[in-house]
């Protein structure tokens, strides 16, 4: 896989391509390398938040207030055994296996995050149908030029940290491959319950997608800057661009607290982007012509601070009319709520499959946020006159959308196997509007 | 598939604005001239054009896809008012360009950006989004330099979105076609390209190429637009031919209304020029009756178009025609330097 890896290139394009290697000998590798000491979680493990998905907190921040996000990643789809509910040892298996991990790591990004989600097609082994706050449809395509595969595991897993060795360890662990993790006994392993339909790898943050550019998709030259957290060669995740843990929690019934989460996986091409497009272009792509006039953006965005600006730009539709090219972010702003997004992004990029990609993993209350989301970026409204169906239209030229999937991130007190409809008092959105 | 070998920049297209043409043809291993200096800020004969070559013709309801190629070639792309030139790169292989269009009405779907995917033995080799250009011969098409591996066999995919369409037939769902694409480097080479060294950088345009099974993405002529003629008129080297029919219910307006209808084309080849926004002013005597933005639209008989549902349009009435940003296409040589500065003009 990584031929490289024993020709002295910098160390952390090693630990990356660890994890996209995997198993017991790419993290033997790792720890001799990454030598790093990891605290583990806590022995009471009523402490822990009831949301799965609160890792803003235990996050690292930037200069500017920005979270920062978890390094590395691992996407392991899960399928059950059999037809039918799982049943009520499936279910303590299960949690065992995650309570193992809780108490191997803390849970911060300098040790371990994870979250666990269910399907659509997971919920139908079920008689009962999810309660109406839960609005989690099979994924359809969400564009007229895109033709995904729906990704349908039961259950997919998302391990995050800023270590490699910390996820492929807690990999490890959910394989049943080690009987200790973080010198923490590892009581039950996932693959007691489910078998593993697919692993997926990735990263982000600064240096990280420089040091993986030798990957098709990518041109030679090595275009991508030394400090893009991301290979389009910009900063995201601004925390103005970025919706609030609040907002994408569901509020009220027996999953409140949980979360719906999309995954995509994007292909990117991006010998255009880097090859025959111009810095004016990609700035203008990607924010708005507005930026690319003024020169708003120096390098990858560090001086915008914690927004994208979009208070520089024109109305989207005005720059389509006038300009005849509307950025991505530009786009963005016509599904903002209380000047936020309505979606909370936790993507990174890949090179599954030897090709550059973005797997794209949101989290939102509804799907339908997502779509809604998803909807302003297809720009549909602002082409079909100077504005191209996907040329000049944001980076959608540049993005090919392979698969999608829709997961309920349940709360932590359901993330083993929940039931379609859980009994019992809720921890959180108590005061739901009945 | 059969596979058959199409030149041509050399012809003998009547309406062509370039008199006495003696091209001169070369293939590539002789190195493709320099891009011209002092080129005219207009439509003008280029240093050379190249051959293109069918790989396959493929058919999804009631549309084709020709895959067709030729060698790399320059181009510029164009964002706003400037182009930014395309070098070709070290590995490019070939330029390639899926051509799509309506079997019956030899409608080009304008805005429908196909997808490009390129295999080997189930491997993907590349894929990709190629740009809207507009090219003397071929006229409005989707392209890009590619970059291969090696001679080979490959496995193309070529992906186009739902076509909306003013007139019903024209409408499609979305299509794959698919096409088995021998690559030989060799081949490439030696397609042939002519140059025109007596006339290249005057203004003027090469005909259109002629080709038995791919149409040219021309526009019809001023008589052959169905409605009641309004008149033409050029800007920039822009054409712009008005027409107004009654009706505008298969455009999104009503039966009461009468749908304003402006064909913009390239001088000389008639090709489509999309892309652009287009404003319109109606006036009648010295009020404005209809003052907006055109959409663009397909239809059978008007082909790619900009229009808009107004009140009525009277014999008399002036039709006044603003161009806010300039067809957002790529360009090859001879089409790069024009349709930037385009004052506003009255059909009248």
């Amino acid at each position: 896989m990584d031929q490289r890896s024993d020709r002295g290139i910098p160390r952390r394009a090693f630990l990356r391509s660890a994890v996209a290697i995997g198993g017991a000998s790419a993290l033997a590798a790792c720890l001799d390398r990454e030598s790093v000491d990891v605290p583990t979680g806590p022995d009471d493990l009523s402490t822990l938040p009831d949301r799965q998905h609160a890792w803003n907190a235990v996050s690292a921040t930037d200069d500017h207030g920005n979270v920062v996000q978890p390094r590395h990643r691992i996407l392991l789809a899960l399928n059950l055994a059999g037809d039918g509910a799982p049943s009520g040892v499936d279910r303590e298996t299960t949690d065992s296996a995650l309570r193992s991990l809780d108490r191997a790591y803390e849970r911060s990004h300098d040790g371990l995050l994870f979250t666990v989600g269910y399907s659509p097609a997971y919920f139908e082994r079920f008689d009962a149908a999810l309660p109406d706050a839960v609005d989690l449809p099979m994924p359809e395509p969400l564009a007229a030029f895109e033709d995904p595969d729906p990704d349908t595991p039961d259950a997919m897993v998302h391990l995050a940290s800023d270590h490699a060795s910390v996820v492929l360890g807690a990999e490890q662990a959910l394989r049943g491959e080690t009987a200790s993790l973080n010198s923490v006994d590892v009581e039950a392993a996932l693959t007691d319950v489910f078998a593993v339909a697919d692993r997926r790898t990735g990263f982000v943050g600064e240096g990280l997608p420089a040091s993986h550019q030798d990957v098709d998709g990518v041109p030679d030259s090595d275009p991508v800057p030394e400090d893009a957290p991301l290979y389009m060669g910009f900063k995201s995740g601004f925390s103005k661009n970025q919706a609030t843990e609040d907002r994408v929690t569901i509020q009220g019934g027996p999953f409140a607290g949980g979360t719906t989460q999309h995954v995509s996986n994007i292909r990117l091409n991006l010998s255009q982007w880097y090859e025959q497009d111009s810095r004016f272009q990609r700035v203008g792509k990607m924010f708005c012509p507005a930026h690319a006039r003024t020169g708003a953006v120096e390098g990858v965005g560090d001086n915008l601070g914690d927004s994208s600006g979009m208070s520089a730009c024109p109305a989207a539709d005005d720059s389509a009319r006038e300009d005849g090219m509307v950025g991505h972010s530009q786009k963005m702003v016509s599904v903002r709520e209380d000047d936020r997004p309505i979606i909370l992004r936790r993507d990174f990029d890949s090179t599954d499959g030897g090709h550059a990609g973005l797997h794209f993993v949101t989290l939102q209350r509804r799907i339908e946020d997502f779509v809604a989301t998803r909807e302003a970026m297809n720009g549909t409204d602002l082409s079909g006159g100077a504005v191209g169906e996907r040329n000049n239209n944001g980076i959608l030229q540049y993005v090919d959308v392979r698969t999608r999937g829709n997961f309920l991130v349940p709360p932590r007190r359901l993330r083993a196997l929940p039931p379609a409809t859980p009994e019992g008092a809720t921890a959180e959105g108590a005061d739901a509007p009945a | 598939m059969r596979r058959r070998d199409f030149l041509r920049g050399v012809g003998a297209a009547g309406a062509a604005g370039l008199a006495g043409c003696a091209g001169l043809v070369r293939t590539r291993a002789a190195n493709v001239p320099p891009v011209i200096e002092n080129r005219p800020n207009a439509v003008y004969v280029p240093s050379h054009v190249e051959a293109m070559k069918v790989s396959g013709v493929a058919s999804a309801g009631a549309y084709r896809c020709a895959l067709t190629y030729s060698f790399p070639h320059r181009f510029w792309t164009v964002s706003i008012d400037r182009t930014e030139r395309v070098s070709i790169r070290e590995d490019d292989a070939v330029h390639l360009m899926p051509v799509v269009w309506h079997a019956e009405t030899g409608v080009v779907p304008v805005t429908t950006n196909p997808k490009i995917e390129i295999s080997e033995g189930g491997e993907t080799v590349t894929s990709l989004s190629p740009w809207p250009m507009l090219s003397q011969p071929m006229g409005y098409h989707f392209g890009d330099n590619v970059e291969l591996p090696g001679d080979g066999t490959y496995d193309v995919t070529v992906r186009t979105g739902a076509i909306s369409a003013a007139t019903d037939a024209l409408a499609a769902d979305a299509a794959t076609f698919e096409f088995e694409f021998d690559y030989a480097r060799e081949t490439v080479r030696d397609i042939e390209f002519t140059t025109y060294p007596d006339e290249q950088g005057s203004t003027g345009a090469v005909p259109p190429m002629e080709m038995e099974t791919v149409p040219t993405s021309q526009v019809p002529k001023p008589d052959a637009l169905p409605g009641r003629p309004l008149g033409a008129a050029t800007s920039g080297d822009a054409v712009f031919v008005a027409t107004a029919m009654e009706d505008a219910t298969p455009f999104g307006g009503t039966a009461e209304e009468t749908y304003l209808a402006v064909s913009a084309r390239t001088p000389y080849n008639r090709f489509v020029l999309p892309m652009m926004s287009l404003s319109a002013t109606l006036e009648r005597d010295g009020e404005t009756v209809f003052e907006g933005s055109l959409s663009t639209a397909l239809h059978s008989e008007l082909d790619y178009h900009y229009g808009a549902s107004v009140p009525s349009v009277d014999a008399g009435d002036v039709v006044r025609l603003a161009v806010d940003v300039p067809p957002q296409v790529a360009r090859h040589e001879g089409y790069e330097t024009a349709f930037f500065d385009v004052p506003p003009v009255e059909i009248a």
